[in-house]
């Protein structure tokens, strides 16, 4: 009885084997022939597998997407200015991409990959350049991602040295532009990826820039 | 350091969404339902943007920020608590964590587990938040005590001797049902 009293205040340390040696062979040599231990024991066990085990029910990654976006709401609404309602006419600028999605909006397959359908732009080293991203989408899209990758040596303005811009946006049912201002800093040019994600879809946009 | 406004967004998502699954887990072990947990994760996001220069300087964020959910956790306990005070029912429990249970495939075995997590529910339930929050905490979620320690302020030694009591105390409250 001396030694279940003993062994039942030290239960903690004899599971978690930080008993000194001489203890814990007294208690384990006691608990083998102990029925009423090997039952304080077991069901110790149980509580630690069960507590590992205790679940969560975790939201999807689309829950992340939404919260973030709602905490920088402030900053998305003025984020949102960039994007800028059009009729789609002539006004635009000559380097204008225009990259329609269709009505399957993010399900259709990416472009693809030969250089052919890649459009393009040449753009002259240091000297700013407007390329306008169109995305014209079915429905409107709340907390969407957009990350745009350059290649190296271009920047866009006002993010000076990034490679790799995100913005998280919303989408106008209609077509959507975001002028963005590229700016060449060595001769290297390469491919400018804009992906899109939306609702765990996503699809990536290619622009092959090219410095002269 | 300066961030402007321009890009706070982006750099905001991309310091924190590493530490967004641990946070969730946190508001969740804390609130212990995902109504709550949704309400404290929101808040504390905000809370975080707001503190944006911050999160960037910082060494360690996830324990900054599970720091900053403590407190504000605590602040508004009152609010966050409420639900606490209801008995855990299976429309509570994630149907698709219990299927997932490692050694789960047998139809008998599965409801008995599910008892079992049901009636730790309101063993968990009858716990002071202290006791609950750290045995959670450690056995749960695998925090080591010293991880502990920096959300809460809580010196190791006392978090040791409550981590001990409220084990105890589980143990005490689920002995008293026949079959644990
Ligand atoms: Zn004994």
């Amino acid at each position: 009885m001396m030694l279940c009293k003993q062994l039942n205040e030290k239960l903690d340390d004899y599971m978690d084997g930080t008993l000194d040696e001489t203890e814990m062979a007294v208690l384990q040599s006691h608990a083998e022939s102990c029925e009423s231990c090997q039952q304080t024991l077991k069901s110790a066990q149980r509580l630690r597998k069960l507590l590992q085990d205790c679940p969560v029910p975790m939201p999807d990654a689309a829950y992340f997407d939404r919260a973030l976006a709602q905490a920088t709401r402030v900053s998305t609404s003025h984020q949102r200015n960039r994007w800028i309602m059009t009729g789609f006419g002539g006004a635009l600028a000559a380097g204008l991409i225009a990259w329609i999605i269709g009505g399957v909006l993010l399900k259709t397959p990416d472009l693809p990959d030969s250089d052919a359908s890649i459009p393009g732009v040449v753009i002259a080293l240091e000297v700013p350049y407007t390329v306008n991203l169109v995305f014209s989408s079915a429905t409107e899209l709340d907390g969407a991602v957009l990350t745009v990758s350059l290649p190296p040596g271009v920047e866009i303005e006002g993010f000076a040295g990034q490679r790799e811009i995100t913005w998280i946006t919303s989408l106008k049912a209609g077509k959507n532009i975001l002028p963005l201002t590229l700016i060449a800093t060595t001769a290297h040019g390469g491919e400018l990826l804009a992906r899109l994600e939306h609702d765990n879809r996503d699809r990536t946009f290619r622009i092959r820039v090219t410095v002269t | 350091m300066d961030i402007s406004d321009h890009n706070r967004n982006a750099i905001f998502e991309r310091l924190l969404r590493p530490y967004l699954e641990r946070l969730y887990r946190l508001a969740y072990r804390l609130t212990g339902s995902k109504a709550e947990a949704e309400d404290l994760f929101q808040d504390v996001l905000v809370k975080l943007f707001g503190k944006l220069e911050d999160l960037a300087a910082i060494e360690e964020p996830g324990s900054w920020t599970s720091r900053v959910m403590f407190h504000h956790f605590i602040d508004n306990r009152r609010r966050f608590a409420r639900q606490r005070l209801l008995s855990v029912d299976e429309s509570q429990l994630p149907q698709k964590s219990i299927e997932s249970l490692p050694g789960v495939d047998d139809p008998e075995q599965d409801a008995e587990r599910l008892d079992d997590i049901i009636r730790l529910g309101k063993a968990l339930a009858e716990l002071s938040d202290d006791h609950r929050l750290v045995v959670l905490l450690h056995d749960t979620e695998g925090y080591k005590l010293t991880e502990i320690q920096a959300i809460t302020g809580d010196p190791v030694g006392t978090l040791k001797s409550r981590l001990h009591r409220a084990r105890a105390r589980l143990r005490a409250l689920l002995s008293a049902g026949a079959t644990f």
